[in-house]
């Protein structure tokens, strides 16, 4: 664990995909070995993608009218926080990496 | 779900979920107010009640409100005569429904204002969510 940035962003994606169950849990310890920062990256699109994957299906059923408004806002909230997280810790990584790529040799 | 924030936001939708099946519960007695059996001497609507339980969530990991069971008031029905009623017994009586209009007023009302309360707390948890993800951004 050479770069501390990658590794902290590694702890947060971690601890982000434990809800989910064993199949994250198994990508978690995929990540812990080689932690390499596409793969991180990759692991938060997928979280984010699946939070807004499951409030679309919940939109749609709320539309049909087999979900209540409740349930279809309360989902929609998760699928936009969650997004709003990733994107966020994105920019900082991105901006962190950036930063590195600057340095004059 | 280990952040304490989504778990409450998780725990008031819990809590809007069930003011609104108790709102279902009051409409229903509301508009059924009047109705009374078809045949003589047989009962009319019998008012329902809503029950709430505390039941534990795995998966939020915290206590939700649920709707128990939705019983029936067992106070007696209001008696009035009229004679001419299809529901009308060998004296004259109908069971009307053992439904007060004032009383399902004042439900109704608790129900918004619970239902209010918890849509503040989801507010409330968002923004604070949304604050500290902010902290990432405002550099």
């Amino acid at each position: 664990m050479i770069d501390p940035v990658v590794s902290s962003v590694a702890k947060i994606g971690g601890t982000d995909s434990v809800r989910a169950g064993t199949e994250t849990k198994a990508s978690g310890e995929a990540l812990a070995p080689g932690n390499d920062f596409t793969s991180v990256l990759a692991q938060m699109a997928v979280d984010a993608a699946d939070t807004v994957k499951s409030a679309e299906a919940v939109s749609i059923a709320g539309i049909k009218g087999n979900a209540s408004v409740q349930q279809v806002v309360e989902s929609v909230m998760a699928a936009e926080q969650s997004l709003q997280t990733a994107v966020a810790i994105r920019d900082k990584v991105v901006a962190a990496y950036l930063e590195v790529s600057r340095m004059t040799i | 779900m280990f952040d304490p924030l989504k778990a409450s936001q998780s725990i008031a939708a819990s809590g809007l979920d069930v003011q609104s099946h108790r709102m279902r519960v009051i409409a229903e007695n509301m508009a059924n107010s009047q109705s009374t059996g078809t045949e003589p001497g047989s009962d009319p609507y019998a008012r329902k009640t809503v029950v709430f339980s505390n039941v534990f969530d795995e998966m939020v990991g915290a206590n939700l409100v649920n709707v128990d069971q939705i019983g029936t008031d067992p106070t007696p029905f209001r008696v009035e005569r009229d004679p001419g009623h299809p529901a009308a017994d060998e004296n004259g009586h109908v069971k009307y429904p053992n439904v007060n209009i004032l009383v399902e007023m004042g439900d109704m009302r608790e129900a918004n204002r619970s239902y209010e309360a918890n849509l503040q707390m989801m507010k409330q948890a968002r923004s604070m969510v949304m604050m500290t993800v902010d902290l990432l951004r405002s550099s």
